[in-house]
């Protein structure tokens, strides 16, 4: 097993919100953040982090990237060892925040540049990183001049600039157009390869689920199921399910051991599919044996949607677009009455 | 690199940024008419100012275009850095130099010095064209002291409303809030600090507006050493001795010293915990 470059223990930070009072009307609460994440990074690996508006995604990842500071827990390269300080966690990771706006008369180069005086690095590394995310070209153009797939690249290339151990990318793949995206995802690919460990946290993880390695489902500021797809899917209770499609008459499946609410059947004209769950792995031996005409039999395992739906509870219909005021509320309480 | 070396390195990146920036080519001939054209008009032998007074010497008439300073360099000071946070802060760029391993207080300390600088240099070098002009009108140079202190409490005064606006601009999610509160507090200073004085004369029982009363000017004199442009006019004051309004040249300096010092900590400060 790869060796842990990152390691969250019971790490908790809480948003200050104004919550006046007439005495006091600047009186502050600890409102929504992340509470007590226990999380492990291993090296070379993608970890994705996974969940709806308001779970706590960003919040992690600014904790990680030692931007706000643990009020509780610790972060350190594994278990037992010396907790690492947010100077330690500056210098190690590379962060790409959410969609900067970069905006200015200042150029590519030279804004990358001011940031690298941070980080002690000079022009040749400066040049290297605007060759590598493609901006090579537009390295004189002003920022206002950039489209937001550009100022994505950019944001890449400060993220890094360090040579970060560990990258945290916080919706990497928003404003880059497909080929961007797929050049984008090998990038992440050779720097895995590499040893870097990547956290990842996109909407559109579906299009990333070749990249990840391990899935973090988050929700209400709390981690409720971290591991492999299969492991994830697998913990949520989340089976396979299986597409048959045939002509013909349809096999009633109620024969072959399977409930009504396994089966999802449609028919049109000749032609019948099913979307089957729980299937035992004869069944298709036996719908042939039975002289059924199957054209087609495909398992698809269970997708980030269905786990987070399964995992926080919720279903696409109930939810629609709608971010639930309960989602800004821990699950637990910590304590009783907020402070 | 030594952290000194890095703060500079950076400070003058953001000097150059600001500096040749559209505003400033826009606040440039504003400054250009306003220091070194009122180093011109008063230093006219024919001058005649209210109550019949003449200035006499090169440093007395420069003392008078330092009102090019007070009203014109540091409302661009203002101009000039009441986005420096907050702009950083809404477009998210601010998350990412957080994120950076440089101690927030020496990218503090950075910020501070190159929005200085972008001002400074250019106010500087208007001032060196007024004491040349006033030389070329008056036939007299100034004294190199009388030079020390007058650069150098220009540098302060553009250095106390550089901190100012700096700490507004990264206590306000808004640049219409940061720049409100740089405009506002140089109304204050600038136009209203006399009303403040009447009121505060008037509630003392002291006679309000007699050039000739001791109690009126010892207590001018006072209240505007908590005023930054008063300050700024106490430490030209120290290099013209005809000018007594109670205040030791010590005081001056000293309250020089804390508006540097109390604001540059409470910015450092603020810097060390501000959220993206």
């Amino acid at each position: 097993m790869e060796e842990e470059v990152l390691c969250l223990n019971a790490a908790s930070y809480r948003h200050l919100i104004a919550a006046p009072k007439p005495l006091k009307p600047w009186r502050r609460v600890k409102g929504p953040g992340i509470f007590s994440i226990h999380l492990s990074l291993r090296k070379g690996t993608v970890l994705g982090l996974v969940g709806p508006n308001g779970a706590g995604k960003t919040t992690l990842l600014r904790v990680m990237a030692g931007i706000l500071p643990l009020q509780d827990g610790s972060a350190s390269k594994g278990k037992g060892t010396r907790a690492y300080s947010v100077h330690d966690l500056r210098q190690r990771v590379g962060h790409m925040p959410e969609q900067v706006r970069w905006q200015g008369q200042k150029s590519v180069r030279e804004a990358l540049l001011e940031i690298a005086e941070m980080r002690q690095k000079g022009e040749k590394r400066v040049d290297g990183l605007l060759h590598l995310v493609g901006l090579q070209g537009r390295k004189n153009s002003a920022l206002n001049e950039l489209s937001q797939g550009m100022r994505q690249r950019l944001t890449l290339a400060v993220a890094l600039l360090g040579s970060p151990k560990i990258l945290l990318l916080d919706e990497p793949l928003n404003g880059l157009d497909p080929v961007g995206a797929a050049a984008f995802i090998a990038l992440l690919k050779s720097l895995t390869e590499r040893g870097v460990s990547i956290v990842l946290s996109s909407h559109q993880v579906e299009g990333l689920v070749d990249v990840v390695d391990r899935l973090a489902l988050m929700h209400r500021g709390h981690i409720l199921a971290e591991g492999t797809a299969e492991e994830v899917a697998s913990s949520l209770g989340l089976e396979a399910k299986v597409t048959v499609k045939g002509l013909g008459e349809p096999p009633a499946f109620g024969r072959y051991n399977l409930d009504k609410e396994q089966i999802e059947m449609k028919q049109k004209d000749d032609s019948w599919s099913a979307q089957l769950e729980n299937v035992e792995p004869e069944l298709l031996k036996k719908l042939v044996d039975d002289d059924f005409t199957i054209t087609e039999w495909s398992i698809r395992q269970p997708n980030v949607v269905e786990m987070l739906c399964a995992a926080t509870g919720q279903s696409i219909e109930d939810v629609g677009l709608e971010v639930a005021s309960s989602a800004y509320l821990p699950l637990r309480s910590f304590g009783g009455e907020e402070e | 690199m030594s952290d000194f070396k890095r703060i500079y390195r950076l400070s003058k990146r953001l000097t150059l940024e600001r500096m040749f920036s559209t505003r400033m080519y826009i606040m440039f001939p504003i400054l250009l008419l306003f220091i070194p054209g009122m180093a011109w008009g008063f230093s006219d032998p024919d001058i005649v100012l209210p109550g019949g007074h003449q200035p006499q010497t090169s440093m007395e008439v420069l003392f008078y275009a330092s009102l090019g300073v007070v009203f014109g360099a540091t409302m661009c000071a203002v101009l000039l850095s009441y986005d420096a946070v907050s702009r950083e802060r809404a477009s998210g760029v601010l998350e990412l130099r957080l994120s950076q391993p440089m101690p927030r207080s020496h990218q503090s300390v950075a910020m501070m010095l190159g929005s200085w600088q972008a001002i400074l240099i250019p106010t500087w070098i208007l001032l060196a064209i007024s004491v040349g002009i006033v030389r070329y009108r008056m036939g007299e140079w100034i004294s190199i002291a009388d030079c020390i202190v007058y650069f150098s409490s220009t540098a302060l005064i553009l250095l106390w409303y550089i901190l100012f606006t700096l700490l507004a601009s990264s206590y306000t999610r808004e640049q219409g809030t940061a720049i409100s509160f740089g405009v506002g507090m140089w109304f204050l200073f600038t136009f209203l600090w006399a009303l403040v004085t009447t009121m505060v004369a008037f509630a003392s029982g002291v006679a309000i507006g007699q050039e000739n009363d001791a109690a009126w000017v010892m207590l001018e004199g006072a209240l505007d050493l908590l005023s930054p442009n008063g300050v700024y006019h106490h430490l030209l004051e120290t290099r013209l001795p005809q000018i007594e309004r109670g205040i030791a040249s010590w005081q001056s300096w000293s309250m020089g010293l804390v508006w540097t010092v109390l604001p540059s900590w409470l910015f450092i400060k603020r810097m060390e915990k501000i959220l993206p």
